[in-house]
């Protein structure tokens, strides 16, 4: 009896992983198949304002991203490199703000920014950032850098920005 | 089946018609079908002439009416408007349809005998006592702001000088929620119109935003990324957190059904965003097949027939209606974030300098606010 238990799970979680192969199946839980969404995040720093003045930003370049994409490029990861190396040691916290271009509906584009961010501090953490110093928020497509309707401004705003907490 | 399909009707009427018959009450019967003529003479008395003018506005806008002289006309609407108070009357013939008075401003005294009428001749709830709400920037900054539903009356709700969007309004119309970032996270407020007193509802690390109000008005649903990845929750405005959705996609722009049972929402996981169905009490998210590519902020119809939401569709955003029970989907307007009204009929969505209000049977569109920055995201009561 426990051992067929054991059999249809193990079958179960291998059509689970075969299921999800083509994707980051280290990502699935497995046993239910539920998507273990990412790294939760940790207490916010209450009063830590990403646009105040008690958080320091434009010290590192923003990570840009593809059109209705989350995902971190290649290319963008010397950036986040640089500032997971100079943070973590210092136990300070890193607010990560994700951004779109104007184009697309609002609400999806605040969800698609918090997807970016949340994409930066992944990545950020496998850096070697603590999960509890990198928190998140997302401005949709409000505040851009480039405020031109066309390819080359529409891919400067698709941006994740770092602010570090004073 | 089809045989039987047309079979069965032909057996009720058979067994049903003679009673039927037999029973037809002197009483007044409105068919969809009918063209419901009817004459306007006016709200006449000391303070008539606005109450006058906007029934008339709002018998035109409701859709249901055909505005037509006292000769051609099946039912006579009239009043008289008189020391803070509007007698209204609906005749037919000798035969009083409708009598009733109303207290208050005659703006709103007029919103509410129309919306009277619609009900009494259409079976439908009316829209002209709806309010809207939506964002503004005219003061510089993202806000919130609130009109009646013709546009009248537009006043500034929130002055929080930072960045305030995504309201909804409860069903009864006396709560708001939207995203605010004043706290330097997207959090979501509820704020009590009457009192004005406000609340930090919901302010998990991460995200938070896009609350809609249970039909009950006792939930939220919205988006939360707390857990790593934006996620759809339900929260009691009273206590209780509930996740919905587990996926690697971003969910957003949860619509609830009528009956509370199921949410409508946006989710990227498969790439460009797409509509799915869940459970409001949880379980897997199942398609909800468009024929669009791209489809976000759903809104399901009060009558719980129809969905409206956004397609990406040529180079711009359209504005698409999809009957539930089948049948295609199809564009009715330029714009964005559509969001059906209490009627099942109309529509207010955004296009960027204003928001309109689209009569969807006959694809008529009127701005109803404009001349407040750029407007969008625009709700209202139902």
């Amino acid at each position: 009896m426990r051992f067929q238990t054991f059999a249809l799970l193990s079958i179960t979680a291998l059509l689970a992983l075969s299921g999800c192969a083509n994707k980051k199946s280290k990502q699935y839980a497995g046993i239910d198949g539920d998507y273990v969404s990412g790294t939760p995040l940790g207490e916010r720093t209450e009063g830590a304002n990403f646009m105040g003045s008690n958080v320091e930003r434009g010290q590192y370049a923003s990570v840009q991203f593809g059109y209705d994409s989350s995902s971190v490029a290649a290319d963008q990861e010397s950036k986040l490199v640089a500032v997971a190396d100079a943070i973590k040691g210092s136990g300070k916290t890193v607010i990560v703000a994700g951004f779109t271009d104007e184009r697309g509906t609002q609400e999806y584009n605040r969800s698609l920014g918090e997807k970016r961010a949340l994409a930066v501090r992944e990545a950020l953490i496998a850096n070697g950032m603590k999960a509890n110093n990198v928190q998140t928020v997302s401005f949709g497509s409000e505040m851009p850098v480039d405020p031109a309707s066309n390819d080359s401004a529409w891919a400067k705003n698709r941006r994740a920005e770092f602010g570090i907490v004073k | 089946m089809l045989s039987l399909r047309r079979f069965l009707p032909l057996l009720a009427f058979s067994l049903l018609g003679a009673p039927l018959q037999a029973t037809d009450a002197p009483t007044i019967t409105v068919r969809k079908s009918d063209a419901l003529n009817v004459a306007f003479v006016g709200i006449g008395g000391s303070d008539g002439a606005l109450a006058s003018k906007v029934a008339q506005n709002d018998l035109t806008l409701a859709g249901w009416l055909t505005l037509v002289q006292p000769g051609m006309a099946s039912f006579m609407i009239s009043g008289t408007f008189a020391g803070g108070v509007l007698q209204g009357k609906v005749v037919k013939g000798s035969e009083v349809v409708l009598s009733k008075s109303y207290t208050g401003s005659p703006r709103m005294a007029a919103h509410q005998f129309v919306d009277d009428i619609v009900l009494t001749l259409t079976g439908h709830r009316g829209i002209a006592t709806s309010t809207i709400a939506f964002v503004g920037n005219r003061s510089g900054r993202k806000e919130i702001y609130l009109a009646d539903y013709d546009g009248s009356n537009a006043r500034q709700l929130t002055h929080d000088n930072g960045l305030s969007v995504s309201p909804a309004i409860s069903p009864n119309g006396r709560r708001l929620a939207y995203t605010g970032y004043q706290a330097g996270y997207a959090d979501i407020y509820v704020i009590d119109l009457a009192t004005g007193a406000r609340v930090r509802l919901i302010k998990f690390p991460g995200t938070n935003s896009g609350a809609r109000f249970s039909p009950d008005g006792n939930l939220l649903a919205c988006s939360v990324s707390k857990d790593g990845n934006p996620e759809l929750y339900v929260i009691g405005l009273g206590g209780g957190v509930r996740r919905l959705t587990h996926t690697r996609g971003a969910e957003s722009s949860p619509a609830w059904s009528p009956n509370a049972g199921e949410i409508i929402y946006s989710c990227d996981e498969t790439g460009a965003p797409q509509l799915y169905k869940i459970s409001s009490t949880g379980g897997s998210g199942r398609l909800v097949p468009t024929g669009f590519g791209y489809c976000t902020e759903p809104s399901w119809s009060p009558d719980g027939q129809r969905l409206a939401f956004n397609v990406r569709s040529g180079g711009g955003f359209s504005v698409a209606v999809m009957d539930l029970n089948g049948g295609e989907a199809r564009i009715v307007a330029q714009g964005e974030n559509p969001v059906w009204g209490a009627d099942s009929r109309h529509i207010i969505y955004s296009t960027g300098s204003t928001i309109s209000l689209l009569d969807v049977p006959t694809g008529k569109s009127i701005p109803v606010v404009s001349g407040l920055g750029k407007v969008t995201e625009p709700t209202w009561t139902r």
